[in-house]
């Protein structure tokens, strides 16, 4: 090491000499003012062309100002916080559904199958809920693409495929993010009965649901499904609305509306994708006889009474309980 | 020869004579069976009946409507949104000038083509959906039902994909799909979209013959 930094040295110093024949720039020109830059910092000087707190997305532009700070700060907010954490949220909860799977199981139907049904969804209902699905799972794919490509896939498959991927996701989610909005109408007119909160849920929220054993009684939806309904509802209106003014920025005259766009169908989404692997959770592997609802439109005569017992009692007009001792 | 190229230039030329070709021999196939012959004197035109039997199949009927309002919606959307898109798209009409007519006609226009997108889509998901939600859809449809099914979405789902017409790669997924669809359509129940002509008109004619007011 000490030789290659000995011969390194001079070779170093000859690089920097200037050449022979090299003439002397300077040499006649007088020195320019000595006030150059003027009195004013270049940081005043910025403040006065840029607008309002930078650390404020919503404060408007104040006036006579010449841009703003706000794609600054949007740009920070994507890059820094959604690009960088958000993603992760889903794969957080299936990292946490994995582990309650393993410690907790499925949940099984306490009597076992009765191999007697009753009817819990018509065939309308369930046509709504897995083209919700569908949909779903179509604009969540192509969004997680749009939104993390850059993060995720260009890195491992190149910036080409990215982009190849990038534009087919972003024709797909603009054709598709229509059809959510049906859907999201369609699925609320079919399942908005049934959906609203009542006491009898505090019950179901005091016991944990009962993921962690003892029963709770509930209706035609439990608290957790009807939380669900809910944010779906409300979360997918917060992504149509986005998603309307981003597909449409004519819409509205302020740049601004656009990055709170992006930013909240961003969040929304996210958020959305991570809970609905719940619920996948917990209609599938998670609980016994539950999918059975969605696919046979059907369910089990001892799944109701365990997990809908008020709803079963008002269905078939017997008691649960009284089932129970038989 | 790029793969663009293959898959719009002879591969596609392939599938579109095993398509005409085998759509053809399956319709004369189905022809040639030809039908019992009815000794009893006909109250009625038979054929009357066969065209009766087509038109009448479009209107759903009123005790039937609202159970199979799903059904209805959603096969009116995907069939008649399909239709559109592919006679009526701006990129269909310049491959089919280019490539195989030589002459276009009027395209709808960008907004109008994404509207009728969405339409087929939606009505093409709730059909299939449907399928797999009845227990009696569930029970008398096959494998040839679900590859018929999905190969048309994957067709329609490519062709959103490439609609941005930056990269030849998506344009080359679409079409090679377009291919694979055009020979299988003849040798599956996606022959539906000829042989109802047939099915609708032998019940219309068999009813029309013996004087059933449709």
């Amino acid at each position: 090491m000490l030789m290659l930094a000995a011969f390194a040295a001079p070779a170093a110093a000859q690089s920097v000499r200037p050449p022979g024949n090299a003439v002397n720039l300077d040499d006649g020109i007088e020195d320019g003012p000595s006030n150059a830059l003027g009195d004013v910092s270049d940081t005043d000087i910025w403040d006065n062309f840029r607008g309002g707190n930078p650390k404020d997305i919503l404060a408007p532009t104040r006036e006579g100002q010449m841009m703003t700070t706000t794609g600054q700060q949007w740009r920070v907010i994507r890059e820094k916080f959604i690009r960088k954490y958000l993603g992760w949220a889903p794969l957080v909860v299936i990292g946490l559904l994995a582990v309650f799977y393993l410690i907790r199981g499925p949940m099984k139907i306490a009597g076992g199958r009765s191999g007697k049904t009753i009817p819990r969804f018509n065939l309308s209902a369930r046509v709504a809920h897995w083209f919700m699905a569908g949909v779903f799972i179509i604009l969540g794919l192509t969004g997680l693409i749009i939104l993390l490509g850059r993060v995720v896939i260009a890195p491992y498959l190149g910036l080409e495929a990215n982009s190849v991927l990038t534009s087919a996701a972003m024709q797909g989610h603009n054709l598709f993010g229509p059809i959510f909005i049906f859907a999201l109408i369609w699925l609320f007119i079919k399942f908005v009965r049934g959906n609203f909160f009542q006491w009898v849920d505090l019950k179901w929220i005091f016991k944990l649901g009962g993921f962690f054993g003892g029963h709770v009684s509930s209706r035609q939806f439990n608290f957790g499904e009807k939380s669900w309904f809910w944010m779906v509802i409300l979360g997918g209106i917060v992504i149509s609305v986005t998603g309307v003014i981003m597909l449409f920025p004519g819409l509205v005259d302020d740049i601004r509306w656009l990055q709170l766009s992006t930013i909240l169908h961003a969040l929304g989404a996210v958020a959305l994708i991570a809970v609905a692997f719940g619920h996948i959770y917990v209609g599938t592997i998670g609980m016994e006889g539950s999918l059975d609802s969605m696919l046979k439109g059907e369910v089990d005569e001892n799944w109701a009474k365990e997990h809908h017992d008020l709803w079963y009692e008002e269905v078939t007009g017997k008691s649960a309980k009284e089932e129970d001792a038989t | 020869m790029s793969f663009l190229n293959l898959v719009e230039g002879p591969l596609f030329s392939f599938a579109a004579a095993v398509f005409l070709f085998g759509a053809l021999w399956r319709l004369i196939g189905i022809i040639r069976i030809g039908r019992k012959k009815d000794i009893s004197p006909p109250k009625a035109s038979a054929a009357a009946g066969f065209i009766r039997g087509n038109l009448r199949h479009f209107i759903p009927r009123g005790i039937f409507a609202k159970r199979t309002m799903v059904h209805i919606v959603g096969g009116y959307g995907f069939h008649l949104g399909l239709f559109v898109l592919v006679f009526f798209g701006a990129y269909h009409i310049d491959f089919l000038n280019e490539r195989i007519l030589g002459f276009s006609w009027t395209a709808m226009p960008r907004w109008a083509f994404l509207i009728t997108s969405a339409i087929a889509f939606a009505g093409l998901i709730m059909l299939w959906v449907r399928r797999i939600s009845d227990p009696v859809m569930r029970l008398i449809s096959n494998k040839d039902d679900h590859i018929g099914s999905w190969l048309t979405f994957l067709v329609m789902l490519s062709g959103c994909f490439a609609m941005e017409q930056a990269h030849d790669s998506l344009r080359a997924t679409h079409m090679l799909l377009v291919d694979i669809w055009l020979v299988y359509f003849p040798f599956s129940r996606l022959m539906h979209g000829f042989t109802f002509i047939l099915s609708r008109g032998n019940s219309g004619a068999t009813y029309g013959r013996k004087g059933i007011d449709l």
